[in-house]
């Protein structure tokens, strides 16, 4: 027997056997059932399975990559638009706090400092607010990858 | 260890790891099947085109499946378009419809591989399963999407014309 080539599993006789005492008609005619599972085991696939495998993975590169990338950006889809469901009253809570933020500060501080602290604590909201979404598309393929990098 | 059906899960996200894995299960089998149904001709497209197959619809895998009985079912219908193709060139005994006086000249020549390919493919796919991948009764008419009874009438048919080459080569 070649690398490539394979011998047929052994067709053995309980099995053919198995199914002439279940077949009536097999029973009526008796069979050469040892012939018969010496020929039927005498059948030989030639096949370089490790070949036949390496090419069919790497022509299915392509397919998988595409799928990978279809799953990724339907779950960054689904990501973002989970987390921007809650944005509006986020926003809102956000600007009554800005309101009465500048509202305590100006009472006790000068107009423009108190505008000045304002302004930079929008602005650092709106960073935090940006960071986070910016962040759901890494978190997203993270949660694929770890099959990967465990796996490999 | 995954099981297949896991297996398929994380293939339809595109991993290859467990592409690598199926591959590595039911290369052998999978491969053994499509050689025996068409006789070792273009084992290798149909081969990938099985696979191909499974990667596209593995999103829509029923997992309380068993995989090998979905995988074997893609085998077999594509090893059955396969044969609906016509040949590129005349090949006497995969046709499967040997008249009566051809019968002789074409036993002279028989091995297993040249009986299975004269077998009706109705009968050789049984054969196959049931025999050289010891699948049982319930299983193949599964994968063949047939009663278990026609499998029990199919194996009788292949294992009577078996015992009649058997007995022609013993004369």
């Amino acid at each position: 027997m070649t690398a490539g080539e394979e011998r047929g599993r052994a067709v053995g006789l309980s099995q053919l056997a198995e199914h002439v005492a279940e077949c009536d008609m097999c029973r009526a005619e008796p069979l050469p059932l040892e012939q018969c599972a010496a020929f039927l085991s005498s059948s030989a696939v030639r096949v370089d399975v490790t070949a036949l495998s390496q090419d069919t993975l790497r022509r299915l590169q392509p397919e998988l990559a595409r799928r990978a990338r279809a799953v990724l950006w339907h779950r960054v889809t689904l990501g973002v638009l989970a987390a921007l469901l809650p944005l509006p009253a986020v926003l809102a809570y956000d600007a009554y706090l800005l309101r009465l933020l500048y509202g305590l500060a100006s009472a006790v501080l000068p107009a423009a400092f108190a505008t000045y602290l304002v302004v930079t604590y929008a602005a650092f909201l709106v960073l935090l607010f940006g960071s986070t979404y910016a962040a759901i598309p890494l978190l997203v393929a993270r949660s694929i990858t770890p099959h990967h990098a465990n796996q490999g | 260890m995954a099981a297949d059906e896991d297996l398929v899960g994380h293939l339809a996200n595109g991993d290859d790891t467990a592409l690598r894995e199926l591959l590595r299960r039911y290369e052998r089998p999978l491969s053994a099947f499509i050689y025996r149904h068409t006789a070792g001709r273009d084992v290798e497209d149909l081969y990938q085109e099985t696979w191909l197959r499974v990667v596209r619809q593995a999103a829509r895998f029923d997992r309380t499946r068993r995989f090998s009985t979905w995988l074997f079912q893609i085998a077999v219908n594509l090893c059955r378009d396969w044969h609906r193709r016509p040949p590129p060139e005349p090949h006497p005994i995969a046709d499967g419809t040997a008249a009566p006086h051809e019968l002789g000249r074409v036993e002279s020549a028989l091995d297993a591989a040249a009986l299975l390919s004269s077998l009706p493919e109705a009968q050789r796919e049984v054969v196959i399963l049931r025999y050289y991948h010891d699948l049982p009764e319930d299983q193949v008419a599964l994968i063949l999407d047939c009663p278990k009874g026609t499998v029990k009438s199919r194996l009788h048919n292949a294992l009577a014309r078996l015992a009649a080459v058997v007995r022609a080569e013993n004369r």
